[in-house]
């Protein structure tokens, strides 16, 4: 007769819950804290490189500025997208604020509205993707701790979070989160679609010191639909930006110049 | 203890698994990486450049049921074109946008050499100016376009005559290859509304329709984007959350037409949108011949021998339609058309029973004057119609993009269909081939088109 009626999983589970809950931190908070790490609270900018990797080979480059802006009502990124390069994408812009995506093309002149679902099919979700608030728009669960491979092979000891779209409009469905304990450095992640299928994976790697902390300037994507591809995004010029509210009304799209 | 061990030991296996997940992951990112692309501060000049070969032949039906006046549609034609985009920023306020391209052009209805074979186009061509933050005013020529819809755009008032020379009928393609009207224009964006307010003057007066291998090699062609006086006044604003509408009102001489469009979201591969436009006017077919007299393009007697039907009446166009997108990057489109003043089946059945009439010689250059006059315009021929369309990115391969659109004649059930693949070889060139066909019995919408197929190979190289 067992002194504990509480199954052996549950008691597992507590185990690994007690150190937390010394330290007196949620789930939500170590999320959050990663959010501040990854970016700054101010409205800033920066440039973003993305490489496409085909079996290892370089086949695609894009460079892109985005201009975000912390939404005060839902606390969430607001981005504005502008593709630079290639020559075939220039002028092209983006705007995705909250749930309103649209797409701006200089070619036909014309402003379409886009999907969250059909946002991802282009270049500007990779800067979505790395300026999402996870914190605002999961729920947060703490599944272990465990020492990871960072993208440099480095040991990491991380808090292992599962994340669940906190509503049905959340870029993804299911997102695996590893935090590295003590710096709060985000250093991977695991999306899922509604399906439950792996669609990419995310390692965030070279953190340098930039608009005040410690926050990673690389994110290595692979794709876990198609895996011959990797792509890499390399951010840089990051800057504080006076960024006007009128800038997130689709009629600005066609005069987004950038600054 | 044991319960422990044999934790530990169920637990291996998984360890092992994931580490061995985490060092193929690994092992994926990438060694060697190339030199990353300029992402400095942009210049105060930007521009997008292209040379573009396109080889377009076409197949032709040998009998019409209404005969087509002549020149038919050229069987083959090659063009070489030269487009570029200008964008010049001196000062932080001001601003000067030139766009337009520059045409070589070969074709068994076009005689070589003659002036004939070179053509240039200025798409636009205006100066901006920001008087204080959020409000522009821009002078010159300038494409102003509006609505949510792909297939059709009612509340696109500028759309009209426009369209030069288009090298396929996807209307993706329309849009980028038309003429701005010379307009000056004024808008004032706020945080949650934008204000525009344009006025394009007459200039010129209007020019006859002509087909592509009689239009002028250097001309401004005012007389088909500035033939008549032009106002719009139009806002959008945030209604609640992520729903912004926008609302048109439309003057065009002594003719007002309302407007208004919105788009939204429906879960996270929706998006639903309506356009819908209505104003006073006459039918299409009065429009089209009083338009054909005015520019002696038809004569008095053929025009009152169809006895057309002057009276202006309430017409109403829409296009109601939704986009779904799939995790496979695959996104579907499917919209309903209306253009009220368009055909309807009975106009129909008097469009081919005048042709076959005896008359029907005589009066058939005015029958088909009717359909390119709404070519022209960029409107529907008939009053109802669906339009589907997919586009595929990635498909198959990477930078492999597919697509194809059908747009559906609901009076007889005839078909424009076309499918297209366009695949970037590298950053700068691509290649694209796309085959188009007017599916029909003889005595339908496009069935009684003179093109059954057309297709087109195109090569693109950025600079």
């Amino acid at each position: 007769m067992s002194s504990f009626p509480l199954p052996f999983w549950f008691r597992a589970l507590a185990l690994w819950a007690l150190p937390l809950a010394a330290l007196g931190q949620s789930a939500e908070e170590i999320v959050a804290r990663a959010d501040q790490v990854r970016n700054p609270e101010f409205p800033f900018r920066f440039n973003l490189a993305l490489t496409e990797y085909v079996a290892g080979k370089p086949v695609g480059q894009n460079a892109l500025a985005i201009y975000s802006k912390k939404d005060p009502a839902t606390r969430q990124f607001r981005n504005l997208v502008l593709y630079e390069q290639p020559p075939a994408d220039a002028g092209k812009a983006v705007l995705l604020d909250g749930r309103a995506f649209w797409f701006y093309d200089p070619a036909s002149k014309s402003s379409v509205r886009i999907s969250p679902q059909q946002r991802l099919i282009g270049q500007a979700a990779v800067g979505d993707v790395l300026t999402v608030s996870l914190a605002v728009d999961y729920v947060a669960r703490l599944s272990s701790t465990e020492t990871i491979q960072d993208a440099a092979r480095h040991p990491r000891s991380c808090w292992h979070l599962d994340l669940q779209a906190a509503d049905d409009l959340s870029t993804y469905a299911h997102v695996e989160y590893w935090v590295e304990q003590g710096t709060y450095h985000p250093v991977k992640a695991k999306f899922y679609s509604d399906s439950g299928r792996l669609l990419k994976i995310l390692y965030y790697r070279a953190f340098e010191d930039w608009l005040g902390g410690t926050r990673p300037t690389e994110a290595v994507i692979l794709d876990s639909v198609d895996s011959s591809r990797v792509t890499t995004a390399k951010s840089s010029g990051h800057r504080p930006a006076n960024i006007p509210e009128n800038w997130f009304q689709r009629e600005f799209l066609p005069r987004f110049q950038g600054e | 203890m044991r319960r422990g061990v044999a934790a530990v030991l169920l637990l291996s296996p998984a360890l092992a698994a994931f580490g061995q997940e985490s060092e193929a992951e690994l092992s994926r990112i990438p060694i060697e990486e190339p030199s990353t692309p300029a992402t400095s501060a942009p210049g105060p000049l930007r521009r997008v450049t292209y040379l573009e070969s396109a080889t377009e032949p076409s197949l032709l039906r040998s009998a019409l049921l209404v005969p087509y006046p002549p020149p038919l549609p050229p069987a083959i034609e090659q063009r070489l074109l030269l487009d570029a985009t200008l964008f010049w920023a001196p000062l932080h306020d001001l601003a000067f946008t030139l766009s337009g391209l520059v045409e070589l052009r070969a074709a068994d209805d076009i005689p070589f050499p003659t002036h004939e074979n070179i053509r240039v186009d200025v798409r636009e061509a205006f100066a901006t100016w920001q008087p204080f933050p959020g409000a522009y005013l821009d002078a010159g020529r300038v494409n102003l376009k509006s609505g949510v819809a792909i297939g059709y755009n009612p509340t696109d008032f500028f759309k009209a005559r426009a369209v030069v020379e288009p090298l396929s009928a996807d209307p993706a393609v329309l849009r980028e290859v038309r003429l701005g009207a010379v307009m000056v224009r004024a808008q004032y964006v706020w945080g949650r509304a934008a204000l525009t307010a344009a006025f394009a003057p007459a200039l010129a007066a209007p020019s006859p329709i002509l087909p592509d291998a009689e239009l002028p090699s250097f001309d401004p062609m005012l007389g088909r984007t500035n033939a008549v006086n032009r106002f719009l006044l139009k806002g959008t604003f945030d209604l609640v959350a992520d729903i912004s509408p926008e609302v048109l009102a439309f003057v065009q001489g002594r003719s007002l037409s309302l407007g208004a469009n919105v788009a939204e979201s429906i879960g996270k591969s929706v998006v639903l949108y309506l356009e819908w436009a209505g104003g006073r006017q006459a039918s299409l077919t009065e429009e089209a011949l009083s338009f054909g007299v005015l520019t002696g393009s038809l004569p008095v007697a053929v025009v009152t021998a169809l006895e057309p039907n002057p009276a202006l009446s309430f017409q109403q166009d829409a296009s109601l339609g939704l986009s779904y997108a799939t995790e496979s990057k695959l996104t579907l489109w499917l919209e309903y058309h209306l253009h009220q003043a368009g055909f309807s089946r009975q106009d129909w059945q008097g469009w081919f029973q005048t042709g076959l009439s005896p008359s029907g010689s005589f009066l058939s250059g005015a029958l088909w004057y009717i359909r390119a006059y709404a070519l022209d315009q960029v409107e529907p021929m008939s009053r109802n119609s669906i339009f589907a369309r997919a586009d595929w990115v990635d498909a198959f391969v990477f930078r492999l993009e597919l697509s194809g659109f059908a747009n559906v004649d609901l009076s007889d059930g005839s078909t424009l269909a076309q499918v297209s693949a366009s695949y970037a070889l590298s950053d700068a060139w691509g290649l694209g081939a796309l085959l188009s066909a007017n599916v029909g019995n003889r005595r339908s919408d496009f069935g009684s088109l003179p093109q059954f197929l057309s297709g087109v190979l195109t090569a693109r190289a950025y600079f």
